[in-house]
């Protein structure tokens, strides 16, 4: 049962991320929803350009608050994730662009319900932001699971059943629940471990659902080819048979075979069809009983326990469960941490205008959000239409092959490709004897990282290398590069001579919006360049989509944020390649071992590992691709192995041919 | 492919064990009319072993040209096209009688039982050495990972990570 007047604090959030100006109080008196937005007639006027007019409502009723997204662009999270509509209980933070929302207890009585902090509110203004003075009551924790976690770094078992909360047990745990937590947990599978010992715990049921997401944002159908390789299958530990071998088995053609012959000398790389690499995704998880394993719900924290285990705090997310009974821990042996991109960010001047710019917000989009409606305007629109694709990256370049695709129905979408510095053919980045190929300004590689980096020379090279030389390696190696692909190619050179498309190369100064020129005549974007020669170059545009890429910052996710802050665990940093040297940048994924193993959280037998992108700059490149999920899952297993203490036994040879004979013909492991 | 020297040199000798040694064993059993006779097959086993050991002698240098692509990679089309470079030449080399336990006929002297410079034996050669290929190839295309998981993340070698 709820208690009105609901109450919120509502804090206004700075550009650098800390609270600023007087703590508000939102009071809610009756049941029913309350519009949150920029618009006039919103219950809640919040202010901000990255606020949609329509942003989220509060929902109140009998049984519960909660809070719904009203497909606002920027999204609204509830304790860092983001949500479409989520149940909040006291102690809950909603947070959109530039506000925290925080549900605070009911108040003791009815008098003090408008009291705050000594300071009488006018009880009219229910509803309504009220505005207290600074001394805004002191934060209300949440209950779950600061009660048992907070300031703590080791926890009891008996605490927790002593809590009321659901404990269970398992051997096992994957944290994240994503395409990183699967190719573990399907290792663990292959490698003999009964799924009844392991958990997986996630807010999207689908493993490949966020990744999914963000294909189908930058312009990747299921039906488009992504850029990885044949053998490189999250859905199978062996990489055999690759997805070339099966485009044959279902029929599609043979090419694939005799790219994979030639790649990526005589042929241009073979690269699966995301939908295919989705469906093989699909039966493997039935294969190994996911669902059995898998938990919805949103990790709060960990803690070690006292007899040398971890202890998962998670809330379940759907579901039977009501209120605290949807607050559980999972004691486990062994976790995992693939928890994926945090909370994204954009390049600075891209956020400097959405926010100050929110009326321009349709004009411009970041290649990883959705921006499906620009393609369509621009389809439909007759007359001229100016796109400024900024960025070289592979994404870009199929951004580009999606615009030349809108042409057929709007011959006047005209490309204005912005990039920073034109490349020459032999001006490609060099690694000792080896240059990288250059193409229409654009540097090739078929895959994010030169390939030996998965499994060749420069694999052994990085991992046996000192942190300053990888960051140098990671800096020499890494790098914007598109792929080699004849229909890109000839879009440029196509387009370059008939006059829709130009690169333009300088760093971009400014960005501000163009008003519309006349009624009925849409808004635009104006796009200042500094060019290479000295000139400032102005494109007015109708559309900016800027394709350099989102900044992942895991001090962004609050989980690991706690877990760092707890644990006072190390990070890798990025290296420059300067004159004087490599100079030490910022940090960047968490460190670990050349085993994946989070060495400062190492609990007498219990063990954490982590994957992906979250081990940015630790013991391997190419973390954050399929083949490299896997390369992480097998170190982390094999080393689990090696210690003996978990019981897991070895895939050598026959017991590899053995559990890869069950892959074949569909068998449970 | 991806190799490095010690999986190259690794997954050669593999290979030339499991796969060479045992189709060579069948291909002169067959040859010889369904029973084993020693003095066919010796030719045969030294001449994959002359192969194998010119291969382990070029292995260096594959490694080096894999450095000076950007990718650090061996197409799998250059792995077939250099198999036979190394066919060819150590086929051409005995035939010319320069190695010494290759047999070729000597005049005055009695031919000997396979002559590796006679006309038939530019066909039996390419055929038995297409009978070990075909195998080694397809192996190195993907089965190698159903037995060995780590290989391909060892750049051909054997072993723990």
């Amino acid at each position: 049962m709820i208690t009105f007047p609901v109450r919120f604090r509502v804090r206004q959030i700075g550009i650098d991320g800390n609270t600023m100006g007087s703590s508000r109080i939102l009071l809610c008196e009756e049941p029913g929803a309350f519009l949150v937005g920029k618009t006039d007639d919103a219950d809640v006027p919040l202010t901000g350009d990255a606020v949609s007019r329509r942003h989220m409502s509060i929902v109140l009723s009998a049984e519960d608050v909660r809070v719904r997204d009203e497909g606002s662009t920027n999204g609204t999270y509830v304790n860092g994730t983001r949500v479409a509509e989520q149940v909040l209980e006291v102690g809950d933070q909603v947070s959109i662009p530039g506000w925290l929302l925080e549900l605070l207890a009911p108040a003791e009585s009815a008098a003090s319900a408008t009291r705050i902090a000594g300071v009488e509110v006018d009880a009219s203004l229910v509803s309504r932001l009220v505005i207290t003075d600074d001394d805004a009551p002191p934060p209300s924790r949440r209950t779950f699971p600061e009660m048992e976690f907070a300031g703590k770094d080791i926890v009891g078992i008996e605490a927790l059943r002593a809590s009321g909360h659901p404990v269970e047990e398992v051997k096992f745990c994957a944290v994240g629940g994503g395409l990183g937590s699967f190719v573990w947990v399907d290792h663990l599978r292959c490698y003999g471990i009964s799924a009844s010992d392991i958990r997986a715990i996630g807010t999207e049921e689908v493993c490949y659902r966020t990744y999914q997401r963000y294909c189908k944002n930058s312009q990747i159908p299921d039906h488009e080819r992504l850029r990885s390789n044949s053998l490189s299958r999250p859905d199978n530990i062996w990489g055999f048979p690759g997805y070339a071998l099966r485009e044959v088995g279902k029929g599609i053609g043979v090419k694939g075979i005799f790219q994979v012959f030639g790649e990526p000398t005589l042929s241009e790389s073979y690269t699966p069809r995301a939908g295919d690499v989705f469906d093989s995704l699909d039966v493997e998880a039935k294969r190994i009983g996911w669902s059995e394993m898998f938990v919805k719900a949103q990790v709060l924290g960990l803690r070690k326990t006292s007899d040398g285990r971890y202890a998962v705090a998670y809330k379940l997310w759907g579901g039977e469960a009501q209120g605290e009974a949807r607050n559980r821990y999972v004691i486990a042996d062994v976790v995992h941490l693939a928890t994926g991109y945090p909370a994204t960010r954009f390049v600075d001047d891209f956020q400097t205008f959405i926010t100050n710019h929110p009326d321009s917000r349709a004009q411009v989009a970041n290649a990883y959000e959705p921006h499906d409606q620009m393609y369509i305007e621009a389809e439909r629109r007759g007359g001229p239409v100016q796109v400024v694709v900024r960025g070289r990256g592979i994404v870009a370049s199929r951004i580009i092959q999606r615009l030349h695709e809108a042409r057929a129905k709007n011959p006047d979408i005209r490309i204005l490709h912005s990039m920073r510095t034109p490349i020459g053919a032999r001006d490609g980045a060099v690694f000792r004897k080896a240059r990288r190929l250059v193409r229409n300004n654009v540097e090739i590689q078929p895959f994010n990282w030169p390939k030996s980096c998965w499994g060749g020379d420069l694999r052994v090279e990085y991992e046996r290398a000192g942190e300053e030389d990888r960051g140098v390696m990671l800096s020499q190696l890494g790098g914007t590069t598109t792929a080699e692909r004849s229909d890109w190619i000839a879009i440029a050179e196509r387009g370059a001579e008939e006059g829709w498309y130009r690169p333009v190369y300088g760093n971009i100064s400014d960005l501000q919006p163009l008003p519309s020129p006349g009624p009925e005549q849409p808004d635009g974007v104006q796009v200042s360049i500094n060019t290479v020669e000295g000139n400032e170059e102005v494109l007015n545009a109708d559309y900016l989509i800027d394709c350099t890429g989102l900044i992942a910052d895991i001090r962004r996710s609050p989980f690991l944020a706690d877990l760092l802050d707890t644990y006072h665990l190390p990070r890798n940093h990025g290296y420059r390649v300067t004159d004087q040297g490599p100079q030490k940048g910022g940090p960047t994924g968490l460190r670990c071992t050349n085993d994946f193993e989070i060495e400062g959280l190492r609990n007498n037998q219990g063990r954490v590992y982590a994957a992906g992108t979250i081990t940015t700059g630790g013991p391997y490149l190419a973390v954050d691709s399929f083949l490299g999920l896997q390369y992480s899952a097998i170190r982390s297993v094999d080393h689990l192995v090696t210690e003996r203490i978990h019981k897991v036994r070895n895939l050598g040879p026959l017991r590899s041919f053995g559990g890869w004979t069950k892959w074949m013909v569909g068998a449970r492991p | 492919m991806i190799p490095t020297l010690a999986g190259r040199l690794q997954t050669r000798l593999f290979l030339f064990l499991f796969i060479g040694v045992p189709v060579t064993l069948a291909f002169v059993f067959v040859l010889a009319g369904w029973k084993f006779d020693y003095d066919i097959a010796m030719p045969f086993l030294l001449f994959l072993v002359t192969i194998t050991g010119l291969g382990l002698l070029l292995d260096p240098i594959y490694i080096f040209i894999q450095t000076t692509r950007w990718d650090r990679d061996w197409p799998f089309a250059y792995q077939f096209f250099f198999s036979w470079v190394e066919f060819g030449i150590v086929f051409a080399v005995a035939r010319a009688g320069l190695i010494p336990w290759l047999p070729v006929s000597v005049e005055g002297q009695p031919a000997p039982l396979v002559d590796f410079s006679s006309s038939a034996a530019i066909g039996l050669a390419t055929l038995h050495f297409a009978c070990v290929f075909i195998p080694s190839f397809l192996a190195l295309l993907g089965p190698m990972q159903a037995i060995f998981v780590r290989w391909r993340f060892k750049g051909g070698q054997f072993g723990k990570l």
